[in-house]
């Protein structure tokens, strides 16, 4: 931060005495003035408020930003500043310190176009963006160096520009190079298809390592003199070059892979997560700018490398949390660096005007610009499955931005050594401006213009996603087939190597076994549970919740997306109700459509005392508890409402013959309130924690007037649930009498989460939920037996909480409603449920050929009334 | 089936090389492949195909392998699998994966035959696609084949596989059935993915641009195993 104190040198010295003087007033104050102790902070408090201000006045109207981009308001918004400030002070106090910019506003910059680079597109364009970044900018600069020097000899450059050849490639050097801040700025604004921009935004951070080797092999030449360069002088630039971008890069690796490797043992200090995240992101720009490498290839590889691993090990809060601190940070430093060259515009000190050069410099840039595109277009169309069309090119060479990059460099420059520097600033000024302004205002209408494909803004499906990674498997497979090592050959081989080594050094246990695709999975799934939360708001009014006769799903509010409707009303495409094939007298079905509409419509009701704090877990909030509500209850919308017509055969006769056989049976285990799981182990603890809730009912019986108490039942409500497990037969006698020795057995199971079920392969997941709950209830259930049955309740829902589409042949219901509330309605819905009974079995038809047949279960938490 | 010698002379070459689409060199370059992997005999079984070292850890192998030995793919109205292909099938296949625009000349004539042939590419390139999931040709992915297919791309990744593989088989063919049906009655079901519907859930992703390879004119054959 001491560049920033420089920065604001000048109104440091003069407030100083105005804050001395008050001291010497002499006497005790009451009130103290005390501007030099706070001014540098508060005078950039003060820049980022007005920056951001500046943002939201700026996005008030809809029709000026769709015209005009952010970028060009921001540096007008500069121009005006440093017109105000210059006017009162008759001197340009600020401009954009190069330092403050390549150490602290970049890198924010850089930092989050790494992290959330696409990399998938970025590699799979790897070549076109090396070539571009390294050739093409080569090109540009020596071309615009050599041109420039041309048009001074002659004669067009005025004489007072005393600059040699070197200088003028020194100055093509640093004005060639893409700018990521500028082409980031604008592109996002226009939206052009993904390739498009991953070129024209890849090359601009990588050409990063070609303008500093340029930048300083020039200014070494600069400052020895031109007739002292020697020809090995050359080969040491090349060489130097291979340095700065493979070492940069390698420097960024090796920081991703420590970062990665850091998040791996985070699990107890989540609330650092984001942290880590931050720190060594930039010590990677850091470092290698502490070895004179390109710290912007650093960094963006460090993003990229570590993304992966990163993403997958942390906490979804620590995403969210780092997507938006890093969106944050890189949109203020964008909005600082525009304003701030703005105002380093207006400094008639700086300003030495040569019309000749600015002319000169504005045409070469743009003309060699258009032929690099061109010819290297030409070249890599010959390789490339995808040709790049001639309206790509001209987007890439219109959209070749220059920007603050440029400036910081320029303004670098030693006005000793380089004597034209002041006209070097001026056109660096004009050029950026020319370019971010008057392109980047008529990008947008080109593009339309030239009707580019945009990008759509659509997410995948899932469908999408599963085909996606069978295409690449097949495509690595022809390849193999067909004896080629091509690309897919080689990113097919990458996968494994990463899959085998790198993966299993650098993810945590419980997400290595998770493959993206399941990833994907449940991305989805939770965009699906928040946007029925969104769409949901109205379903969940007071209206419909005291709506127990509620019958007929035509009274659901019209959803309007058509697949959510779908999810939402499972019976929509064909819900258990209506494939069942005995025929329930007319009343029982009412009754049993009822508990759906209940079940789809109510909410577990929010728990009234959160007492859990600690600076080091975050409990999890009412919010995402219903998050995980929703996103069961749609999962099991999900799989029960897709029943293929190939079952309906075999559903008749099974489950009449099932629904006989199964009516003592559901009986007995309409006790459990067990999530059982297939297997025979799994069963047993199934039947452990049936033990555990049956001992909860007893001891709750036996604090009958207690749970009257409507406080206390806040949490448990009436929880109903339906289930087919899918044992096989043979194991189900033996399960019974089990449950009923269970039933009698007078022993106290704690509430905390067997290791059975620790061990779930799914419970991997939970390791994101907090473990205060299970703490909590332990703690809680001497003291108060009743409370800890609500708590072992709550545990239990929360350690099941991911399962969902892991048992997606368990379609399961569950509703609550405040049981305190809506006492007659609670022994209504018992008495309902005790004749439904019989119908459980048959109402769960099993998925034939897997798994044998199906348990209907019943679960009935707060059972007292049976 | 088997048609061909095991050295098949320039004539021979040329009229594979128009049917399928690839350059002499590539003809040839291939059919090197094709004895390599056939250990020199006129026709490749599975097994050739299964033993490539490199395919060992693909997924989804045996979709892949039976690809090839799929009459659908190769005959008009062929249907079931066969024991063992020739030189022919094996190129005809190889072909959907070819880039569309390799062999054709700059003339306008053939420019526009290009884009009807790209189009047919596409199209025939589904139907490889289709075919490999729908495993027993009734014209529809059943939710059993999804299933099937991805419970192998899971395969790779260890304990979850076949409870998680149902779940998103499940979920992806509930959004096929709400993407094509729209809204269904109550008592409608959702059979299975038709072509017609399979090219409508793909339609997001650029299959003319994605499913190609690059062929090589120069052979690289002995580099691999």
């Amino acid at each position: 931060m001491l560049r920033v104190v420089g920065l604001w040198g000048e109104v440091s010295a003069e407030d100083h005495e105005d804050g001395g003087a008050s001291h010497h007033g002499g006497g005790y104050k009451i009130v103290q003035w005390e501007w030099s102790y706070v001014q540098t902070p508060y005078i950039i408090a003060i820049w980022l408020l007005v920056a951001s201000v500046a943002k939201i006045l700026f996005h008030f109207s809809q029709r000026f930003t769709t015209v005009v981009p952010e970028s060009c308001v921001l540096i007008l918004l500069g121009l005006v500043l440093g017109a105000v400030v210059l006017i009162a002070n008759k001197k340009q106090l600020y401009q954009l310190d190069p330092g403050l910019f390549f150490l602290f506003l970049l890198p924010t910059i850089v930092g989050d176009a790494g992290y959330f680079m696409p990399s998938r597109l970025f590699f799979d364009n790897l070549g076109a963006i090396l070539m571009y970044a390294v050739v093409g900018t080569l090109w540009n600069a020596f071309c615009t160096g050599f041109c420039l020097y041309g048009v001074k000899l002659a004669g067009v450059i005025d004489d007072k520009v005393q600059a040699g050849l070197m200088e003028f490639l020194l100055f093509g050097a640093l004005i060639s190079a893409v700018d990521p801040v500028a082409v980031l700025a604008v592109f996002e604004e226009v939206h052009v298809n993904e390739m498009l921009f991953i070129i024209v935004f890849g090359e601009s951070l990588l050409n990063d390592a070609v303008t500093v080797v340029l930048y300083k092999v020039y200014i070494s030449f600069v400052e020895v003199g031109p007739g002292n360069v020697q020809t090995a002088d050359y080969f040491k630039g090349v060489a130097s070059f291979l340095v700065v971008s493979i070492g940069g890069t390698m420097v960024g690796l090796i920081f991703a892979v420590i970062l990665a490797f850091i998040t791996r043992f985070t699990k107890k200090v989540r609330i650092i997560e984001p942290l880590f995240i931050f720190l060594l992101v930039y010590l990677a720009y850091l470092t290698a700018e502490l070895f004179s490498l390109s710290a912007i290839l650093s960094m963006t590889f460090c993003g990229i490398g570590c993304n992966k691993y990163v993403e997958a090990n942390i906490s979804q809060k620590s995403r969210t949390t780092v997507k938006y601190t890093m969106k944050t940070l890189a949109s203020i430093a964008e909005t600082i660096i525009f304003i701030f060259l703005g105002i380093s515009a207006v400094d008639k000190s700086k300003w030495a005007w040569d019309t000749g050069l600015i002319a000169c410099t504005l045409i070469f840039i743009f003309v060699f610009r258009a032929m690099g595109v061109v010819g290297q277009t030409w070249i890599l169309n010959k390789f490339r499955l995808v040709p790049l069309e001639k309206i790509d090119q001209v987007v890439m060479s219109y959209g070749g931005l220059r920007g603050a990059v440029a400036f910081a460099l320029v303004v670098l420059l030693d006005g000793e050594q380089v004597k034209a520097k002041d006209y070097f600033v001026a056109t660096t000024i004009v050029v950026v401006f020319f370019t971010v302004m008057f392109q980047g205002l008529t990008i947008k209408p080109l593009v339309k213009w030239l009707k580019v494909p945009r990008s759509t803004n659509r997410k995948p499906t899932i469908n999408e996603e599963i085909h996606e990674r069978a295409f690449d498997h097949i495509l690595a497979a022809i390849e193999d087939i067909a004896g080629l090592n091509g690309y897919h050959h080689w990113r097919d081989k990458w996968e494994q190597f990463d899959k085998n080594y790198l993966s299993k050094l650098l993810l945590r246990k419980s997400v290595y076994h998770k493959s993206e695709l399941w990833e994907a999975y449940q991305k989805i799934n939770i965009r699906d549970a928040i946007s029925v939360i969104d769409q949901g708001g109205n379903i969940l009014t007071s209206a419909r919740l005291s709506l127990p006769s509620m019958a007929s799903r035509t009274s659901f509010p019209e959803v309007t997306n058509v697949t959510n409707y779908l999810r939402e009303n499972g019976s929509g495409v064909c819900l258990d109700l209506q494939v069942i094939d005995t025929n329930p007298g007319a009343k029982v079905e009412e009754e049993t459509e009822t508990h759906h509409v209940l079940a789809g419509n109510l909410y577990k009701p929010r728990r009234r005392y959160q007492s859990h704090y600690s600076r080091h877990f975050m409990t999890v909030g009412d919010q995402e508890r219903q998050e995980r509500e929703v996103f069961q209850r749609n999962m099991r919308n999900r799989l029960e409402s897709f029943k293929s017509t190939h079952y309906k055969r075999h559903k008749k006769d099974r489950s009449q013959k099932k629904a006989r056989a199964q009516l003592h049976l559901s009986q007995l285990l309409l006790l459990l309130t067990s999530r059982v799981k297939p297997t025979n182990t799994q069963l047993r603890l199934g039947m452990t924690q049936a033990e555990l809730v049956l001992k909860r009912e007893g001891c709750s019986e036996e604090n009958k007037g207690e749970r009257s108490e409507p406080d206390k039942d806040e949490d448990v409500g009436i929880t109903f649930v339906a289930r087919k497990g899918s044992e096989t037969p043979k194991e189900r006698p033996k399960s019974v009498p089990a449950a009923l020795e269970v039933c009698q057995s007078p022993s106290v199971a704690p509430p905390s989460p067997t290791c059975g079920e620790k061990n779930l392969p799914w419970k991997g997941g939970i390791g994101t939920l907090p473990p205060c709950v299970s703490v909590e209830a332990t703690k809680i259930i001497p003291i108060d037996l009743q409370q800890a049955w609500n708590q072992s309740i709550s545990s239990l829902e929360s350690l099941a909480s991911p399962p969902v589409p892991q048992e997606p042949q368990h379609p399961r219901v569950s509703f609550q409603f405040p049981g305190g509330k809506e006492e007659e309605e609670e022994s209504a819905l018992s008495q309902q449920q005790q004749e439904m009974q019989p119908l459980m079995p048959s109402l769960r038809p099993p998925p034939p050929p897997p798994s044998g047949w199906c348990v209907g279960k019943l679960k009935l938490c707060s059972l007292m009334g049976l | 089936m088997g048609a061909f010698h095991s050295v098949p002379d320039d004539h021979q070459y040329r009229i594979l090389s128009e049917k399928t689409g690839f350059s002499l060199e590539q003809t040839e370059i291939l059919h090197n492949r094709f004895k390599q992997l056939s250990h020199n005999s006129d026709v490749l079984r599975r097994d050739d195909l299964n033993t490539i070292p490199d395919l060992a850890c693909n997924p989804i192998r045996s979709q892949i392998v039976e690809a090839f030995f799929d009459r659908r793919n190769f005959q008009k109205d062929g249907n079931g699998p066969v024991q063992e292909i020739g030189f022919e099938e094996f190129l005809i296949v190889m072909s959907y994966f070819r880039p569309p625009s390799v062999h054709m000349t700059e003339e306008q004539r053939e420019e526009l035959r290009r884009a009807k042939l790209r189009c047919k590419n596409a199209s025939t390139i589904l139907k490889v696609l289709f075919n490999m999931h729908d495993t027993d040709n009734d014209g529809t992915i059943t939710l059993e084949e999804y299933r099937h297919v991805v419970e192998e791309l899971l395969s790779r990744s260890g304990s979850l596989g076949k409870e998680t593989a149902k779940g998103i088989a499940d979920a992806a063919m509930l959004e096929v059935a709400s993407m094509s049906m729209g809204r269904m009655g109550p008592d409608e079901f959702y059979a299975g993915i038709t072509f017609e519907h399979f090219l409508k859930i793909l339609k997001g992703i650029e299959i003319e641009t994605r499913m190609h390879i690059r062929f090589l004119n120069m052979d690289t054959t002995l580099l691999c195993k």
